[in-house]
């Protein structure tokens, strides 16, 4: 009587199994990926490069720790991306045109991504729109919002020299002889205490439960629409964090329009990281690995002579194969 | 004997031109397993489900523990202690197995759940049920027997006071069998009341004391196990008036050629090692209880599903069929058990749902001759007497009757030599039924051949020349019409090889 | 209104797209009130100019949304088609191969996208995205992230411009709208009249009961995106046909106000259910919006927002009258 369980003497260690071959296979490309580009350009084993890969590693971070939610509950949240830029908008709005203090900025961004993830729980769960289809609406909602309270102005959030800048110290310290990616220590915080809820809380239990079967989840009691509304209310919130993090990090101006896109980063992150489209399965750390695939990419390609251009090539190519992979997966299981 | 614990006297429950039950008594006793026994369609299930609060009865009354109650729903019925493991498993596979046994009613540490105190009382549980699962393994991981023992482990965990198992046996092992029998052999032991729902003859022998049958949604009698014989409850089950004629000799001639031959087909878990042959205008009918494997077969001949070996020849040729444009191509036409999800294209006309398999005759270059398909479909709204008000009415807009007549057309359309028919007329009023029936026999009149995949008994008997039995995946036996009974093809169709 | 709905006339027209029409002229109308200029011919050419590139985006993701998937990556591969073509131009390439090209491209990704999403078994939302990142990727790097200029109407090999816009006497004819008309007219037969449409919005309704009745199912869901596709190409040109100019990197707010014509004009998100005609309405009512919010002085941005809301109302709409069926 023996379980289907298969496997090969690694697979079967009890180290893999507890991290799980996935991510294993993940450390290891991230491993390769750094290796290949310090090979290949000296401007690369720098210590501000490595700073970068942290830099990017941030905002992709936050969204994809969101977005890993939705994805787990089955679903997928589209509007992050441009909701990001959106919030971040807002927010510089606040500081910068109606002269408010850099918290309320913050408390903004973050309050306006609560408010866009609410609406699109209501969305998917209540109304029961496919997410997908659901999630483009509020993101060309999004889109057009942050721009009209800007009045399609680029938006400057306070330079780091300034009195106001203090909140880019939160994400980078970037002083004379000091160079600091601080920004990490609030994805390792936010990665242990979403990990901590996903798998140790009920909230979290159930929306593991929804993915994996919806009906069951519903016939054992548990009030699946609040849940399935809570997860997109999750990616709102932490694509206002990652708004917070795009501006502290990135160019101090930002502009409307930008961001569509970026949540394809996110999402390639969490599937890399062993999330499935399909729902059930998903984890907070594999999308942190994931993710720093992608920003390994983002600031590594340009080191050898590929721009943007070639990194949105690369974007769409791996994130086809990610997807690939999950389906190969699937079928396996089905 | 124990004392009763759970009565369900006179209920009665009708669904829309359907009279499911008709007054069933059922008595269940503390530490005693009662079956509960009866062909496809007895009325079963859906007493259990009135039982779990699934349904609401039309009339009657049960009585639980002295007293009288309606459960709500499930989980009411739960709460008081009466449990039921489905057939069909409701698991969360991406969770582990304590995660499922405590789904919604987690082991919390203040804000956290307590997941070493859930696998240790999971484990508690399997102790008591002296089984062997780790409570931390994902439930998606473990064979289907063991995800039954969750199931039940779930179901003491409750507390449970009547516990019923339906058709627990169908998917598991020999091995995982004896296992459940000992399980439920402890439970019993300890007081509680089971209801063992099987079609497994053998079964019912070793591990029931009571059998309750039931039979067209009535309830017929209750026998001691121990004092009768396999025999005595068949005849109960099957001991109808047949009031259609049944077929008392075949209609094909000795020496009709073969038109398909199936060799050594395997598919899946529900389809080991059949062979038959099917003659020219001969109606072959697959007689078994549910899970038989019957639609398996006839869904991996048609390239539906994949098989894993097994020839096929069409009139002595061997064809490969991998997918169900080659089987088409071969002549073969296949008409679904679900006719809503396999059968019929709903949003669609008449016409077009009559001309789906059969396209390129009515394009003119890329063009659709509608002209040419309306008269088609007309003339088969005619010949099948299909009741549409005409042939551009939207297919869900019809009866189940008509929609199969379409589906039929469908097959006719593309001049198939043979029709599988599964389940033809599931769901069909009385009229259409025999209308159905009418047609199959010109069919074969004309030349074509028919696989029927039938539950029902009568209709077997009355339609069929052969008939081949199968059981858990297997042909269990090939009786000729002249020599069918009842009692021989529930024989046949118990008999697990 | 009963006795209207039933009419024979208004069954064959559709009530929902004579509804649609009557908000077409409902919104001309309101425009022309506050904003006088818009009772001008020129203001109408202005406003088809919107209308000719969304209008083939729109017809080629009908078909896509008639078998129940999706493409976002329609805008994207428009541009893309539209670099490379340009960029040929540039390089000495004749106009008439340099626009066969641009269509080629748009069906090279037509056939890519079809092939990951009917073949590999892909979900189309996730690798129609992935799509996005490669057109809009190879577009830029095929121009080394130049914009491309195509030539103008005077210039030599701008006679590509009077497919779209022909001046005759110092009238300009819209000869992109007979085309967009007749492409439509195409559509229209290929989706209602063919063996392949017929397919295309089966599969879109009941796929399985396709495949079991013998039908290459992954065929006919691989041609809906090539014809998708190979319209982004015709997209493409009526773009430089209209405004010269395109950038690497944008156009997928294009896939939006597409998407948000098609679900408009009563193309069912869930398959099986598709109206050209319809489409065909939705696009109009969009470029009008769009040129009348100019026109009216507010940032196009509001478009995005009002093209959002109207995705979600009408998917909405689909979602319950759906539910009601059931």
């Amino acid at each position: 009587m023996a379980d289907k369980k298969k496997g090969n003497a690694f697979t079967n260690n009890p180290l893999v199994k507890a991290v799980g071959t996935q991510k294993i296979v993940v450390l290891l490309v991230i491993i390769v990926l750094f290796a290949f580009f310090s090979i290949m350009s000296s401007g690369f084993r720098k210590y501000p490069t490595i700073v970068s890969i942290f830099d990017y590693s941030y905002y992709i971070s936050f969204m994809a720790i969101g977005v890993t939610f939705c994805l787990i509950t089955g679903g997928v949240d589209l509007s992050i991306g441009t909701g990001m830029i959106c919030y971040a908008l807002f927010g510089g709005y606040l500081i910068t045109r109606q002269g408010m203090p850099v918290i309320v900025g913050i408390l903004g961004t973050l309050l306006l991504g609560l408010l866009m993830g609410c609406i699109n729980g209501v969305l998917v769960a209540v109304l029961e729109l496919p997410p997908f289809i659901a999630t483009l609406g509020t993101m060309m909602v999004a889109r057009g919002f942050g721009s009209i309270i800007t009045g399609g102005m680029s938006v400057t959030w306070p330079a780091a020299s300034s009195e106001q800048g203090w909140f880019r110290m939160l994400f980078k310290i970037n002083k004379p002889g000091l160079l600091l990616p601080v920004g990490f220590i609030w994805v390792v915080i936010f990665v242990i205490l979403m990990s901590l809820f996903l798998n140790k809380t009920r909230p979290g239990r159930y929306i593991i439960a929804i993915g994996s079967n919806k009906e069951a989840t519903r016939l054992s009691g548990v009030n699946v629409v609040k849940y399935q509304a809570l997860a997109y209310i999750i990616s709102g919130v932490f694509a206002g964090i990652a708004g917070i993090a795009y501006a502290a990090v990135f160019s101090s101006s930002i502009a409307p329009g930008t961001g569509a896109g970026l949540e394809l980063d996110a999402i390639a992150g969490a599937i890399i990281g062993g999330t499935s489209m399909t729902g059930g399965c998903g984890s907070i750390f594999g999308t942190l690995l994931g993710v720093f695939v992608m920003s390994m990419l983002k600031s590594g390609l340009p080191y050898i002579g590929l721009q943007a251009n070639w990194q949105q090539i690369i974007t769409g190519l791996i994130l086809i194969l990610a997807v690939f992979i999950d389906v190969i997966k699937n079928r396996k299981l089905a | 004997m124990g004392e009763v614990i759970l009565t369900m006297k006179g209920i009665d429950k009708s669904f829309p031109g359907v009279h499911a039950l008709d007054h069933v008594d059922l008595e269940i006793r503390k530490g005693e397993v009662l079956a509960l026994m009866g062909e496809n369609g007895a009325g079963k299930s859906t007493l259990m489900k009135v039982l779990t609060g699934i349904y609401k009865k039309d009339s009657g009354t049960i009585t639980y523990e002295g007293k009288e109650i309606e459960f709500a729903n499930p989980r009411d019925a739960q709460a008081a202690g009466v449990v039921i493991v489905h057939q069909e498993l409701n698991m969360m596979n991406h969770l582990t197995v304590a995660q499922n046994i405590f789904i919604g009613r987690e082991i919390m540490n203040g804000k956290l759940i307590n997941d070493d105190k859930m696998n240790k009382e999971a484990a508690k549980l399997f102790d008591r049920l002296n089984i062997k699962i780790d409570p931390t393994e994902k439930m998606g991981n473990l064979t289907v027997g063991r995800q039954q023992m969750c199931e039940i482990a779930k179901a003491i965990s409750h507390d449970a006071k009547v516990i019923i198992f339906d058709e627990p046996s169908a998917a598991l092992t020999e091995s995982e069998i004896e296992e459940l029998f000992k399980i439920i052999r402890d439970l019993r032991d300890k007081g509680m009341g089971i209801v063992y729902i099987s079609h497994r003859m053998d079964e019912i022998k070793v591990i029931t004391d009571r059998v309750t049958v039931m039979r067209d949604g009535s309830y017929v009698g209750t026998l001691i196990t121990k004092e009768s014989t396999k025999d005595d409850i068949i005849n109960m089950m099957v001991g109808r008036v047949i009031y259609e004629d049944p077929k008392t000799e075949s209609n094909v001639p000795k020496n009709a050629p073969v038109v398909l031959k199936v060799e050594n087909l395997n598919a899946g878990k529900m389809v080991k090692n059949v062979s038959f042959e099917l003659h020219k205008g001969e109606i072959l009918g697959f007689s078994g209880l549910m899970g038989a494997g019957r639609t398996e077969t006839a869904r991996a001949l048609f390239g539906a599903d994949p098989k894993e070996s097994g020839k096929i020849y069409i009139n002595g040729q061997e064809v490969d069929i991998k997918n169900p444009m080659d089987a088409v191509k071969h002549g073969i036409g296949y008409l679904s058990e679900d006719r809503k999800r396999y059968g019929i294209v709903v949003g669609k006309s008449v016409a077009e749902n009559s001309t789906m398999a059969t396209m390129d005759e009515f394009t003119n270059g890329p063009f659709i001759n509608k002209k040419k398909e309306n008269d088609i479909a007309q003339k088969y709204v005619e010949s099948l007497k299909t009741k549409t008000p005409s042939v551009d009415q939207l297919v869900v807009n019809l009866s189940g009757g008509n929609q199969q007549k379409v589906v039929i057309a469908k097959w006719l359309v593309r001049n198939c030599d043979i029709l599988i028919f599964d389940e033809p007329t599931r769901g069909i009023d009385v009229g259409a039924k025999s209308e159905i029936y009418h047609l199959m026999n010109e069919l074969v009149a004309a030349g074509k051949s028919i696989i029927m995949i039938s539950s029902e008994m009568t209709e077997i008997l009355r339609m069929s020349d052969r008939i081949m039995v199968m059981c858990e995946g297997r042909v269990t036996g090939e009786i000729g019409i002249e020599e069918a009974t009842q009692e021989r093809i529930m024989h046949a169709a118990t008999l697990r090889k | 209104m009963e006795n209207f709905k039933n009419s024979p006339l208004v069954k064959k027209l559709g009530f929902n797209r004579i509804i649609l029409c009557g908000v077409l002229v409902l919104m001309y109308l309101l425009f022309s009130i506050i904003e006088p200029s818009f009772v001008s011919y020129s203001r109408i050419i202005s406003a088809l100019n919107y209308a000719y590139f969304l209008g083939f985006l729109a017809l080629g993701v009908t078909f896509v949304i008639a078998t129940g998937e999706i493409d976002f990556s329609i805008g994207p591969v428009m541009f893309c088609a539209a670099l490379i073509g340009g960029k040929l131009f540039v390089d000495g390439v004749p106009m008439g191969a340099c626009l066969i090209i641009t269509i080629l491209v748009g069906l090279v990704f037509g056939l890519f996208s079809g092939f990951l999403v009917a073949y590999m078994g892909l979900p189309s939302f996730i690798s129609s995205m992935a799509v996005m990142m490669l057109s809009k990727g190879i577009g830029s790097v095929f121009t080394k992230t130049q914009a491309m200029s195509w030539p103008q109407s005077s210039a030599e090999g701008g006679w590509y411009k009077s497919l779209i816009k022909m001046n005759v006497g110092g009238t300009d004819i819209p000869t992109g709208l007979i085309i967009l008309l007749l492409v439509a007219v195409v559509c229209g037969i290929i989706l209602n009249n063919t063996k392949a449409g017929r397919y295309i919005l089966c599969l879109g309704s009941n796929q399985e009961a396709v495949r079991l009745s013998g039908v290459d199912v992954k065929k006919w869901k691989m041609l809906a995106f090539v014809i998708c596709g190979t319209l982004a190409g015709f997209a493409a040109i009526a773009y430089v046909g209209s405004y010269t100019i395109v950038s690497p990197g944008l156009g997928d707010t294009f896939n939006n106000d597409a998407i948000a014509s098609c679900v408009m004009g009563g193309t069912s998100m869930s398959g099986g259910i598709a109206s050209i005609g319809g489409s065909i309405i939705g696009v109009m009512i969009i470029s009008l919006l769009q040129e009348g919010i100019l026109a009216m002085g507010f940032q196009k941005d509001y478009q995005y927002v009002i093209t959002g809301i109207i995705v979600l109302v009408a998917v909405f709409a689909d979602v319950r009258s759906r539910r009601k069926k059931n």
